[in-house]
């Protein structure tokens, strides 16, 4: 504990360790940002784009950069750091490597809700809304069923919620089948996750904000909770309260994910552990690295949708897998 | 309050005055589109982007082919439109290329087209006439708003007029004709097909034909081989991937039981001219109806 003492030298050092990949992220980050605003379909050479910027420049560019490149970009990041945070808290939540928003069925609960409501004919706002509530409606379902008359651990959560996510799954599948035809190619586009149906950045850059600045005090309990509940507990910890706070705040991250692009998987499950395994299990460098790398992951993937095979689009989740399953798997490879 | 109003009408009665003055043929002209939205466009379209392979048929065959500027991917007919810049395919556009095109006119497909890629478009201040013919006719009257649109009118109208008389020859043709219990195959794997609310089962009532699926709730529905084995039709008409591809009819010679195979009744229609609303659906409907007339005479 001497480390967390402020008076000590080598805390500010620890500090600083701490700080500089954060730093370095921040600046890969806004990297990312500036390429997305700066490719698409239509070449803008950076002179063109730095009069943009600075408030001259085509009318053309500027409805370009800012009515579709900006709000999509935003939008990309915001979705990332909410899916790769909310994956993170589920992997202290559940002690469990496989965990994420996924895998506990709310983004399941999320699709059912949202193509529930394409079937019903509700088109753009309310769609996203009953994504909204079905995401919540869930959670509260998976937690009340893991709680239920015995104790309650992250092994039943975990497994609950594994068993309605495929309860989630068969619904999807029984909807997608009934379903008219000229309504596939919404829904099925839905189910892959896809930035060009996002309305605006906004609710998810905002959560983003404050679960950032919400995560800062709480980071220290949730390195102690990583270690297990008994140690926790034994370090004064209160568990429970921690564990349902934690599982709720990923569920609404999820929720609110899900409502921007719809469902994109891997981002969730595969930003911590990349993060991890370069920078150690410190969760007051882990959870911030996630929502700046996974904001990142999301944003560039998103680009390359855009200008891989222009002027058609990628759906952005393939892209995500794409990216992402090479670095993951020579990050793991190299650490043995 | 009173005054402000009364100063607004005078200005606007002379901005009115004025543009009738500079343009004697062309004041703002609005039409009703397939989704029943008003229209209106204060100088005939001359940049004109069609978000679906049949809107591009409809504008080309509306007599504004030289005013497109951006089609979507399968944009095969008229062979001209493969020559347009693309913009994506229907269900995901590139918005960038839609804009960069400046376009005056975007021709959209009512269920074929994302919903928050339309209203984006139109926050943008597009002009976007959303086109979906469901009957013969509104084939005809969506060459005549889209002619208007384009201030093509005398071309659209001749399109509208050709394709009216084709319809009408078919109808009085078969009017009083034996019925024959068709199917239609829209699709393999999983087995498709229409009910009568779609144009194709319109197509095989103008030939005296009767769909045996027509009554099914759902606009294309997925049914089993069962259900053809048990509705028995007198003829299979399918179209098949490609234009001259038959091997969804061949796999139907496994069934010798049915009245289809036995009498030889398994037609081939190419799906591109009966599956699309635009004019070439006279053309379909025409080797459809004949298919159907060699069927009356097999027993």
């Amino acid at each position: 504990m001497a480390a967390t003492d402020p008076t000590s030298p080598t805390w500010l050092a620890a500090g600083r360790m701490r700080r500089l990949p954060l730093a370095l992220l921040v600046m890969v980050a806004l990297a990312s940002l500036l390429l997305a605003v700066g490719m698409g379909s239509v070449t803008i050479s950076p002179q063109a784009l730095w009069a943009v910027l600075t408030g001259q420049g085509d009318p053309l560019h500027r409805t370009l950069i800012f009515e579709l490149r900006l709000p999509r970009a935003l939008a990309a990041f915001g979705t990332g750091g909410l899916l790769a945070v909310a994956g993170a808290l589920m992997q202290v939540l559940l002690r469990n490597p496989l965990a994420d928003p996924y895998v506990l069925g709310v983004s399941g609960g999320a699709a059912v809700a949202a193509l529930a409501a394409m079937l019903a004919g509700l088109g753009g706002v309310a769609v996203s809304g009953s994504a909204f509530v079905g995401a919540l409606a869930s959670t509260l379902l998976v937690f009340g069923l893991a709680h239920g008359t015995g104790s309650w651990t992250p092994t039943r959560l975990l497994l609950t919620g594994v068993v309605v996510a495929a309860g989630w799954g068969a619904m999807i599948t029984f909807m997608l089948s009934v379903g008219p035809t000229e309504k596939l190619p919404g829904m099925l586009y839905w189910l892959m996750g896809d930035l060009a149906y996002s309305r605006g950045p906004w609710p998810a850059l905002g959560l983003l904000v404050i679960i950032w600045l919400a995560l800062v005090p709480l980071a220290r309990s949730l390195n102690v909770l990583a270690r297990g509940p008994l140690q926790a507990a034994a370090l004064g910890v209160a568990v429970q309260p921690l564990e349902g706070a934690v599982y709720v705040m990923a569920s609404l991250l999820t929720a609110v994910a899900v409502t921007t692009a719809g469902s994109i998987g891997f981002v969730g499950l595969v930003v911590p552990h990349m993060l991890r395994l370069v920078l150690g299990n410190d969760q007051r460098v882990i959870l911030p690295a996630s929502i700046l790398a996974g904001g990142t992951l999301l944003t560039l993937a998103d680009t390359l949708a855009r200008i891989l095979i222009a002027p058609e689009q990628l759906p952005v989740g393939v892209i995500t897998a794409l990216l992402g399953v090479p670095t993951f798997l020579y990050l793991l490879y190299r650490s043995r | 309050m009173k005054a402000g109003i009364g100063r607004r009408l005078w200005g606007a009665g002379v901005a009115l005055l004025f543009s009738v003055a500079a343009t004697p043929v062309w004041a703002e002209t609005c039409v009703i589109d397939d989704a029943d939205r008003e229209v209106c466009l204060a100088q005939p379209a001359s940049r004109i982007v069609a978000l679906s392979p049949g809107a591009t048929e409809l504008v080309f065959a509306a007599g504004a082919g030289d005013q497109v500027v951006g089609v979507v991917s399968f944009s095969d007919y008229p062979p001209e439109a493969k020559q347009r810049q693309s913009v994506g395919s229907h269900t995901r556009l590139d918005l960038e290329t839609v804009l960069s095109l400046e376009p005056d006119l975007l021709v959209g497909w009512v269920t074929g087209n994302p919903h928050e890629q339309l209203e984006k478009l139109q926050r943008l201040g597009m002009s976007l006439y959303l086109s979906e013919p469901r009957r013969f006719e509104e084939v005809a009257t969506s060459l005549e708003r889209l002619a208007t649109l384009a201030g093509t009118r005398e071309r659209g109208q001749v399109a509208a007029d050709e394709f009216r008389a084709g319809v009408g020859e078919l109808r009085e043709r078969y009017a009083d004709a034996s019925p024959v219990r068709v199917f239609y195959q829209v699709w393999d794997e999983p087995l498709m097909t229409v009910n009568d609310e779609h144009l194709i089962s319109q197509a095989i009532s103008l030939c005296g034909g009767k769909n045996v699926f027509g009554e099914l709730p759902r606009l294309v529905p997925r049914i089993g081989e069962e259900a053809v084995l048990a509705a028995d039709p007198e003829a299979i008409v399918a179209g098949g991937m490609g234009e001259e591809n038959r091997d969804w009819l061949d796999d139907w010679e496994r069934f010798e039981e049915l009245n289809a195979v036995r009498r030889d009744n398994l037609f081939f229609v190419p799906p591109s001219l009966i599956q699309r609303p635009t004019p070439r659906l006279l053309e379909g409907t025409r080797i459809l109806c004949d298919h159907l007339e060699t069927a009356r005479g097999r027993h």
